[in-house]
């Protein structure tokens, strides 16, 4: 009875050693929203594997730049993710909310993202982007607007040296995809 | 007692949202940069707001008069939402949806091109109204084409999503091949260069002088008749008694040139690229 005991105990002390090792990791994970990327009907160029998880990493990574940059109205969190007319748009939007005293908070439960154009020499790709998204807005203190409508993106991307940057993030109407 | 107190605070509570659900009237869609008119219902003062994609604005208004948003407060296409505070919120959510083609981003790959190359050449072309919003309703582009001998001629291409696209082979002529895009009043010309694709039919000449042999190449061309470029390598290698030696040297004035001194019969061979020329057998004096 007693080397059972004892084998329990370490296996049970292992699991918890390996589970406190990988705790990290998975923290960091959960912090960036879901995005499942969809590329089936993409064209005119097939999508690579590594491209799709490069582009749903970095796609992830910049709604949870966008979400601290809207919250916080801090336009140092857009360098890193977006380029181009979307990191011009943003710095106007967090302009606009630091002169008027408000601030956006999101509650990001998802993006289901189609990948529908590649161009052939692999330079831009434009997403469809079906976001779950509670949004919140805030006046000082103040709750001033609440939401919990899917919303709906069209988004461009476009590689960088080492990743994909979001060029153009333009929310469109419901019935646009 | 308590139970139906409860009950009808809730009501009201809920006759009240839904009565300030109804403060804002506004279109449902309206075009990019066209000011708009929000109605509105009540007579107390309120703080307004008026969040886009990218501009907020926020200023102070009397219900039961209209707002008016200016053109350049809904530049931006997407949806919008219109709010108005006073002792409670309300809100109404509007789109804005983008004007017509007015821009255009036009991307042509590569920027030099062999001859006589298919699908080779590849156009993209994004298609913005004024206010650089992506135009959603199908558009047609014009890509006029100018080839390197002289004629023009157009394909349109149907945008889809505001982009449309296109490829096409390289022409067997080298030299300037433009391609305009347009839409509208927007034009946007790119130019790449089509240049000679591999030589074809290399061929050189010796001119011994004792120990010294002279080579000389026919004018480097492609197969289409191009000349190959001034500066493209070409590679002579001569293998004798001496061993193996390999000069490399620029076109000049479509022809390559160069010199070896020999050391017993040699064989001497002649490459550009991946073209092989004729060999040469030349005796030398011991």
């Amino acid at each position: 009875m007693k080397p059972l005991l004892l084998w329990t105990a370490l296996f049970v002390f292992a699991f918890m050693l390996l589970a406190r090792e990988s705790e990290p990791a998975s923290v960091s994970a959960a912090s960036l929203p879901k995005v499942v990327l969809h590329a089936e009907s993409i064209a005119p160029r097939a999508i690579e594997q590594r491209t799709g998880e490069m582009v749903t990493r970095n796609y992830a990574q910049a709604w949870l730049d966008l979400a601290n940059c809207v919250e916080a109205n801090r336009t140092d969190l857009l360098n890193d993710l977006f380029t181009g007319e979307a990191k011009t748009r943003l710095t106007r939007l967090v302009a606009d909310q630091r002169k008027s005293g408000l601030r956006t908070h999101y509650e990001d439960h998802g993006h289901d993202v189609k990948a529908v154009f590649y161009s052939p020499d692999g330079g831009e790709m434009q997403l469809e982007d079906s976001a779950q998204l509670e949004m919140q807005v805030f006046d000082g203190q103040k709750m001033i607007y609440s939401s919990t409508s899917p919303r709906k993106y069209l988004v461009l991307m476009t590689p960088g040296a080492d990743r994909w940057y979001v060029r153009s993030l333009e929310s469109v109407g419901n019935d646009a995809f | 007692m308590p139970r139906i107190f409860t009950l009808c605070t809730l009501l009201a509570v809920a006759l009240l949202a839904f009565a300030q659900d109804d403060v804002l009237h506004a279109p449902k869609t309206v075009s990019a940069g066209k000011s708009l008119s929000i109605s509105t219902s009540g007579q107390s003062s309120a703080t307004f707001y008026l969040l886009g994609p990218s501009h907020v604005v926020k200023r102070s208004v009397q219900l039961g008069q209209d707002i008016t948003i200016a053109a350049n407060d809904v530049a931006t296409s997407g949806t919008y939402q219109a709010i108005a505070c006073s002792s409670s919120c309300s809100s109404t959510v509007f789109q804005v949806l983008p004007a017509s083609p007015a821009r255009l981003s036009f991307l042509l790959h590569p920027s030099r091109v062999p001859v006589s190359n298919g699908n080779a050449i590849n156009a993209t072309a994004f298609v913005f109204d004024r206010y650089r919003n992506t135009v959603l309703s199908p558009a047609k582009v014009d890509f006029h084409i100018t080839l390197p001998d002289g004629p023009t001629m157009t394909r349109t291409g149907q945008t889809t999503r505001g982009i449309t696209w296109f490829e096409m082979g390289s022409t067997p002529k080298q030299g300037r091949l433009q391609v305009v895009a347009a839409i509208a009043d927007a034009n946007e010309p790119r130019v790449i260069q089509q240049v000679a694709s591999d030589a074809c039919h290399l061929h050189m000449t010796a001119s011994p002088s004792g120990r010294i042999v002279k080579l000389e190449t026919d004018p480097i061309r492609d197969c289409a008749g191009n000349a190959l470029p001034d500066g493209t390598i070409v590679s002579f290698t001569k293998i004798d008694n001496a061993g193996r030696s390999t000069v490399d040297t620029p076109i000049k004035k479509d022809k390559a040139s160069a010199q070896f001194q020999l050391s017993g019969n040699a064989r001497i061979s002649v490459a550009c690229g991946v073209a092989l020329g004729n060999e040469l057998s030349v005796g030398g004096r011991q």
